[in-house]
């Protein structure tokens, strides 16, 4: 349970903290510190049951289908990061309420802080895999947010941190899958128990090397340690707490959890060693040419990583217990040295050691706080960091995996160390030897200094003092050491190997600072290849791809859209027609009447595409369309014909109504548009006409088709088979089908506003009434009388029968729809009775077809199951009348809406096109332009020859 | 047979139409896209049946296959809502599809510098 608490408490700071800045300001960290060190207190209370050798466990379910779960475990390593994590956050948080200003987003800071820290506790507590990964990602997103902070400098270097970090969870992400595959649980104590079965697995090497490469890319291991350096531009307390002490530890962390799985086989310790060496080496040439304070700690941060990493691979007990020891001392003087280095900036307003000198006279305190955390770093006795550096030597010449091994990484380790010493001094006698140039300034405030002084007074503490760390350090190592004792540590342990190693580092360490001049210029001229601008170039170049890929896309024009998915269409059709084999014999299909149809289609069709007369247009796909229909009742189906009838006449009646406001010529087109729409034209109609030939008449009738002849009038009580299906057995997709239909009404509506402008009114009654026209004529008016209500009738009558014979609510609406359509034409477009609003209509109908659903799942069964209805089934009404009725309604608004909004609406958004001449012809008396002549209004440069493709 | 050729006619007229830059054209070359798939979805059900699916009406032997007709069905009244809708487009927004063309390149997207 106490873990649980700790990081319930740790949301709940997160949460609070941005509130608490509104009141507190930056005084904020003192309380955001007093609650560190609460949680801390409270994980403190497992601490006596962890020593005696145990953990403290709390489990939840928490995707129980995958077996995982919320499981967290407090042992010896976890408590070692645990006090890490909560104890230099307790410091950053102190340090921060006297180094952050009031501003406001120094809230989101603090926010983001707390909720890092939640996330590492989290990371280091975690018990399941895959939890462990999710904190992992989480800490990562943290210290992007955190950089983030920083502003415009921090664009790049934030996402090279970013890209890198999550690179490395996703190799996690990776192994941890693999893990579960392999071992079947995500629980990580039975991972890591499960090792022969792990090892003995063809995946073992691939869930070392992703292991190892999420733990580099977040340990900043070389070739991917650049993105630390970069992260130096987040504010000194996010450096000092994420960058050196905790997160890049995540790394470190993971190494040593997963060490039992891998710790005696050659191939890692080889990797680890290799890549932590040559990083330690590196990271410590490249920290002794930097002059920025913050850059040379940075890169010393790399170099040291790179020490654990190697000597976690050597494995033995002692490695892992100088690996853990070094961890904390680790912590605690670079966290002293970024606090430090951040008092520095704030006091003179510089960080490069060029520019600072003789700081040690104004400022003897700090100075002298600053040389203990440098000689910890630099491993001198009698610091903490001598220690934990002798344990390091001597781990590192245990190194096994081949015979010269441990003496080649003992003297990289010492190199790596005598360049730490060097730069250690480097930082020291940058800031505060040589002549004093700022005797203004003076020392920091004691609560700005208290929380950056302490950890260097703790460390030079605990080098003599080492028996007080000994139980939980060797208490840690112990969880991760499979075989072997672990030793205990003492501050000296006689004249071994590792002494004269030290007395070495110190010799050459010093020599290097006493020669500086010299090895600065040979430094400085190295050209040491550069990750980050690597990383950029790479980056840009990645997006450069992404948009040269997606520039075609990107254009207006819509033809180039369509062009390419229609040349995909042909291409499939050859690639299908040279792939496919055998096919089953055709049963000869053709009828003697097909073929006439077949020449009225062609025919039409032609012409349709020839014509430059957008009313000549409209009417000859109005005949292509009544072709079809022919077809189709050659076809047998009769339903699908009579829908087909009514919706070109419908089709014709509304393109109408929308050429009333457009150019009537359709313009022509270029000579290259039209031999590439011609020919991917001609090519995709004999794709698909091939398709078509190929894959249909080659079987009888469907299983599915079969069923429904046979069995529609016994399960429905209907006679047409068509109407069963789309009311009765099929009745959701029909739902959905029309609830589509209602959308393009509500489109419609919105698209096109209705104009109620009273003077345009007046003005088309001007006009009609200038070319001596009243209304749609005294003809249509008496005709319209007649006709409707005969159509009305006829719709209901549609309606009704459409279960058994040919017609339903499609079909119906249809026929109503025209009745509304002639009323609106044959009384000029006077607005709608209410009653036929299509608001109203699609409203109803969406109720009345939902609603006959839902009746099925009131009287318990699925939804849209046909029932009974009580008083309305002796008339022989049922619900799938009903909701044929609501689908009825659904089309006819869509109808009433087009009449409505098309015939007088405006366009309702956008640059308000010009309105079209009150001359303009209308529907009823049409005077198309001569082909090819300049047509008027918006298209205006419609036939410009070679339009869209020249560009 | 016929149904291949009558889907390939109508292919190639609708995606001539479509390729074209008046939107009334384009609209049109959806309509005949529609009756070509409507045509190849009827086809499918098979051409050798030719009754109509009433029960009652004719020899159920040469009924054809019930199902392919009400997806077109529904599918002609669907196609009717879109054209209607592209209509309405077309009327909002102009015949030209190309006179606010943007070109490649003009919208800020990529390079990311």
């Amino acid at each position: 349970m106490i873990p649980l608490v700790a990081l319930v408490a740790m949301a709940v700071l997160a949460l609070a903290a941005p509130l608490l800045h509104r009141r507190l300001g930056r005084d904020t960290g003192y309380l955001l510190a007093a609650g560190f060190a609460g949680v801390g207190g409270l994980l403190a209370t497992g601490a006596p049951a962890v020593l005696d050798g145990g953990a403290v466990t709390a489990s939840w379910t928490w995707l129980p289908s995958l077996q995982v779960s919320f499981a967290l475990r407090l042992d010896g390593l976890a408590g070692l990061f645990c006090l890490i994590v909560l104890g230099v956050g307790v410091l950053v948080m102190a340090y921060s309420a006297r180094y952050m200003g009031d501003s406001n987003r120094n809230g989101v800071v603090y926010g983001l802080l707390t909720l890092f820290a939640g996330a590492m506790l989290g990371l280091v507590l975690a018990a399941d895999v895959v939890l462990l990964y999710v904190f992992w990602e989480m800490t990562t997103v943290c210290s992007f947010a955190l950089i983030g902070t920083a502003g415009q400098v921090a664009v790049k270097p934030g996402r090279r941190a970013l890209l890198i970090t999550a690179a490395g969870g996703l190799a996690l992400l990776l192994a941890v899958i693999m893990l579960s595959v392999v071992v079947g649980t995500t629980d990580l104590a039975i991972i890591l128990a499960e090792r022969e079965q792990v090892l003995a697995s063809p995946l073992a090497w691939p869930i070392g090397a992703l292991i190892a490469t999420a733990a580099f890319s977040k340990s900043a291991q070389l070739p991917l340690h650049f993105w630390l350096p970069g992260a130096m531009v987040a504010m000194t307390p996010v450096s000092a707490y994420l960058h050196a002490a905790t997160m890049v530890k995540a790394g470190i962390y993971l190494l040593m959890r997963t060490t039992p799985l891998f710790a005696d086989q050659p191939a890692w310790s080889a990797l680890l060693i290799t890549v932590g060496l040559i990083t330690a080496v590196a990271g410590a040439f490249m920290a002794l040419r930097e002059h920025d304070l913050k850059a040379i700690l940075a890169q010393s941060t790399v170099s040291q990583l790179g020490l654990l990493i190697a000597v976690i691979g050597v494995g033995t007990p002692v490695a892992l217990a100088a690996a853990m020891l070094h961890t904390f001392a680790h912590a605690l003087f670079k966290a002293t040295l970024f606090m430090l280095v951040g008092i520095i900036d704030k006091e003179t307003g510089s960080r490069d050691i060029r520019e600072l000198s003789g700081l040690r006279r104004v400022m003897p305190i700090t100075a002298t706080v600053t040389g203990l955390a440098a000689l910890s770093m630099a491993g001198v006795p009698p610091m903490l960091g001598f220690v934990s550096k002798e344990y390091l030597f001597q781990g590192l010449l245990q190194a096994d995996f081949a015979p010269w091994a441990g003496p080649v990484a003992g003297a990289l380790g010492v190199t790596a160390s005598a360049l730490t010493f060097a730069y250690g001094m480097r930082i020291f006698y940058g800031a505060f030897g040589g002549p004093t140039r700022q005797p203004d300034l003076y020392e920091p405030s004691p609560a700005f200094l208290a929380p950056a002084a302490l950890p260097a007074l703790v460390g030079l503490a605990l080098g003599p003092g080492i028996d007080l760390l000994n139980p939980m350090v060797t208490r840690a190592a112990a969880d991760v050491v499979y075989v072997g004792a672990v030793p205990e540590f003492s501050f000296w342990h006689g004249l071994s190997p590792e002494v004269v190693m030290s007395a070495i580092t110190i010799a050459v360490g010093s020599l290097l600072f006493l020669r500086r001049d010299p090895v600065d210029r040979a430094l400085q001229r190295l050209r040491l290849p550069d990750g980050a601008a690597l990383f950029d170039r790479t980056h840009d170049a990645t997006l450069a791809l992404g948009s040269a890929v997606g520039r075609p896309d990107r254009t207006g024009i819509l033809a180039a859209h369509l062009a390419r998915p229609v040349a995909a269409l042909v291409v499939l059709g050859v690639v299908g027609l040279a792939t496919v084999g055998e096919l089953p014999p055709r049963s000869s299909t053709d009828q003697p009447l097909d073929w006439p149809v077949l020449a009225l289609l062609g025919l039409t069709v032609a012409a349709t595409v020839r014509t430059r007369s957008a009313l000549a247009a409209l009417g000859l796909v109005g005949s292509v369309g009544l072709v079809v229909a022919a077809w189709f009742l050659l076809a047998g189906a009769v339903d699908v014909a009579l829908t087909l009838l009514l919706v070109e006449v419908l089709t014709a009646v509304v393109a109408v109504l929308v050429l009333r406001r457009l150019p009537l010529g359709l313009g022509g087109a270029g000579r290259p548009r039209v031999t590439l729409a011609a020919g991917l034209g001609v090519a995709a109609g004999f794709a698909a006409a091939l398709a078509t030939f190929a894959l249909t008449g080659r079987r009888g009738l469907s299983e599915a088709g079969a069923w429904f002849l046979e069995s529609a009038e016994a399960e429905t009580g209907g006679t047409n088979v068509v109407n069963t299906i789309l009311v009765d057995f099929r009745g959701m997709d029909t739902l959905g089908e029309a609830i589509v239909l209602g959308a393009a009404a509500v489109g419609l509506l919105v698209l096109l506003r209705r104009d109620d402008d009273p003077r345009a009114e007046d003005e088309r009654a001007a006009a009609r009434l200038r070319r001596g026209q009243t209304d749609g004529g005294l003809v249509l008016q008496v005709s319209s009388r007649v006709l409707i209500p005969g159509m009305a009738l006829l719709s209901a009558y549609l309606l009704w029968r459409g279960h058994d014979e040919p017609g339903g609510g499609f079909i119906a609406a249809l026929v109503g729809g025209i009745a509304v359509g002639l009323y609106q034409v044959a009384h000029g477009f006077p607005g709608l009775p209410r009653l036929l609003r299509p608001e109203l209509l699609v409203g109803a109908g969406l109720v009345v077809a939902l609603g006959t659903g839902l009746g099925a799942a009131a009287v318990g069964d699925p939804f849209l199951t046909p029932f009974d209805i009580p008083v309305l089934g002796a008339a022989g009404i049922g619900s799938a009348l009903v909701f044929d009725l609501g689908v009825y309604l659904l089309v006819l608004g869509l109808l009433a809406a087009a009449f409505d909004r098309l015939s007088t609406g405006t366009p309702g958004a956008g640059p308000a096109r010009p309105v079209s001449a009150p001359e303009e012809p209308t529907a009823g008396e049409p005077t198309p332009e001569p082909a090819g002549s300049r047509p008027r209004g918006a298209g205006s440069v419609v036939g410009t020859p070679g339009g869209g493709d020249a560009r | 047979m016929t149904a291949a050729v009558a889907v390939g006619v109508l292919v190639a007229g609708g995606v001539y139409l479509v390729l074209q830059r008046n939107l009334v054209r384009v609209v049109l070359g959806f309509v005949l896209l529609g009756h070509a798939v409507n045509v190849l979805v009827l086809a499918a059900g098979g051409m050798d049946r030719r009754g109509l699916p009433l029960i009652g009406q004719g020899d159920p032997a040469t009924a054809a296959d019930p199902l392919p007709q009400a997806f077109v069905l529904t599918a002609i009244v669907i196609t009717f809502g879109i054209t209607v809708y592209l209509l309405a487009l077309a009327r909002a927004g102009g015949a030209d599809t190309e006179r606010d063309a943007v070109e490649p390149g003009d919208d800020g997207v990529g390079g990311g510098r």
